[in-house]
């Protein structure tokens, strides 16, 4: 049997990282029939509701704080079965299943979110859920990396392929640069490799441009440009993934052909992230901002 | 990495020349000459239909095309299939390099974020 893959998708807050995720590994498992483990690795801890169809996830911290240590806890009491046919005991769509789980993190404002991560994972190694069945472990992380803690997956070799969530907005680009920086950092210690930017459009002019360009000059590739669309929401507020709730949309077939190319998938490299004054440079040659000249730095748009 | 539906191993790099991908493309098409013309539509978000264009043979916009449609097993609708954003973007780039400003008007088209859908006459 093929060797397990551990993956993470990282990308800045709000950009879709997790919807994209779920419905990314909804697909995989639904069409493909991949074994996969989620692993929850963002505060919010809504890393796994649309494989659940639930609200939110008891995490992992929160039933160590109930139980008095995370050592009072049974891997069952925090790795739950995706619902319907992400179930391992429903083979009516699928031989494939998903299993959750969501790290969490402390309260708003206190101590530090990484921390979670770092118990969960050792917790869930310790337990066995990282068992001989599953395809892929898929790690879902927030941020730019800036947060050690939430380095933590890559910082310890335990997501070996890192796939970078962005769209073509500015800040989402930055974002994606930055985790770059931070696979950089760990790729010759760790084994770590960035697999691939998946951009999660928001539609904007030139968008696939300017996404291929990035992942060119950063030694990736752009591995998908999955489009926006209102079957996404519907499907969410349903609490399901896109695959479920219309297996036979165009919005489906796009995660599909996403979740056939993460499988078949060898591009897996160490990045060249760019310096902030090429960042700037690719935003300007696509279209995003026009240059400006030094005066107009500082000043209103009617002084400019 | 992937370019037009295709696997290139990771060997060839993160920038897989647009020769190697001509050559590949031309190569998994096959005999096309039973396909006169491909019938190509755009529509908004919300289902209008507002670009529809024919594609004739002889250019790489065709070979590309017709190649998705004979591989590609997304459902179809009245005989047409959807093509992938990430496709018809790739399709057009190489199309307005290597194809005669016909199909370059015509890649503007499908530069756009309306979803396009194809079929074979």
């Amino acid at each position: 049997m093929a060797a397990l893959r551990q993956i993470a998708f990282y990308g800045k807050g709000g950009i879709g990282k997790s919807t994209t995720s779920q419905n990314t590994l909804a697909a995989m498992c639904h069409y493909y029939g991949q074994k996969i483990l989620i692993v929850g690795c963002d505060p919010k801890a809504d890393s796994t509701r649309l494989i659940l169809h639930e609200k939110a996830q008891s995490t992992i911290m929160q039933l160590a704080s109930e139980a008095g240590t995370v050592e009072d806890l049974e891997l069952e009491d925090v790795c739950k079965p995706g619902a319907g046919e992400f179930n391992p005991e429903d083979e009516t769509i699928t031989d494939g299943y998903i299993m959750c789980t969501e790290s969490g993190g402390p309260e708003p404002g206190v101590g530090c979110a990484g921390r979670g991560v770092i118990t969960a994972i050792n917790f869930l190694e310790e337990e066995g859920a990282y068992d001989d069945e599953l395809d892929f472990v898929s790690y879902d992380v927030l941020g730019d990396v800036v947060c050690g803690g939430f380095a933590m997956p890559i910082r310890e070799g335990k997501a070996q392929e890192i796939y970078i969530v962005m769209s073509g907005e500015m800040m989402a680009m930055y974002a994606a640069n930055n985790i770059s920086k931070g696979i950089l950092k760990y790729a010759n210690t760790g084994g770590v490799r960035l697999a691939g930017l998946i951009c999660n459009a928001r539609m904007t002019d030139r968008e696939y441009d300017l996404a291929k360009n990035l992942a060119t000059q950063i030694g990736t590739q752009m591995i998908h440009f999955v489009p926006r669309s209102n079957h996404v929401q519907r499907a969410e507020l349903r609490r399901m993934t896109v695959v479920e709730f219309a297996p036979n949309s165009e919005q489906a077939m796009e995660y599909r052909e996403l979740a056939r190319k993460i499988i078949a998938n060898d591009l897996k490299v160490i990045p060249t992230p760019l310096e902030m004054d090429d960042l700037e440079a690719l935003l300007m040659e696509f279209g995003l901002e026009e240059e400006v000249e030094v005066e107009a730095i500082g000043k209103r748009a009617e002084e400019a | 990495m992937f370019v037009c539906g295709y696997h290139f191993p990771a060997s060839m790099g993160n920038d897989v020349s647009m020769d190697k991908v001509i050559e590949k493309v031309n190569g998994e098409a096959g005999d096309l000459s039973g396909i006169s013309s491909i019938e190509v539509t755009g529509e908004t978000a919300k289902g209008e239909i507002v670009e529809k264009f024919t594609v004739t043979p002889g250019s790489f916009l065709f070979t590309a095309l017709a190649d998705y449609y004979n591989k590609s097993d997304v459902p179809e609708k009245d005989g047409f299939k959807m093509i992938y954003y990430t496709n018809k973007y790739q399709i057009s780039e190489i199309s307005k390099a290597v194809d005669g400003e016909e199909e370059k008007a015509l890649c503007r088209k499908l530069d756009d974020m309306n979803l396009y859908r194809l079929k074979i006459a």
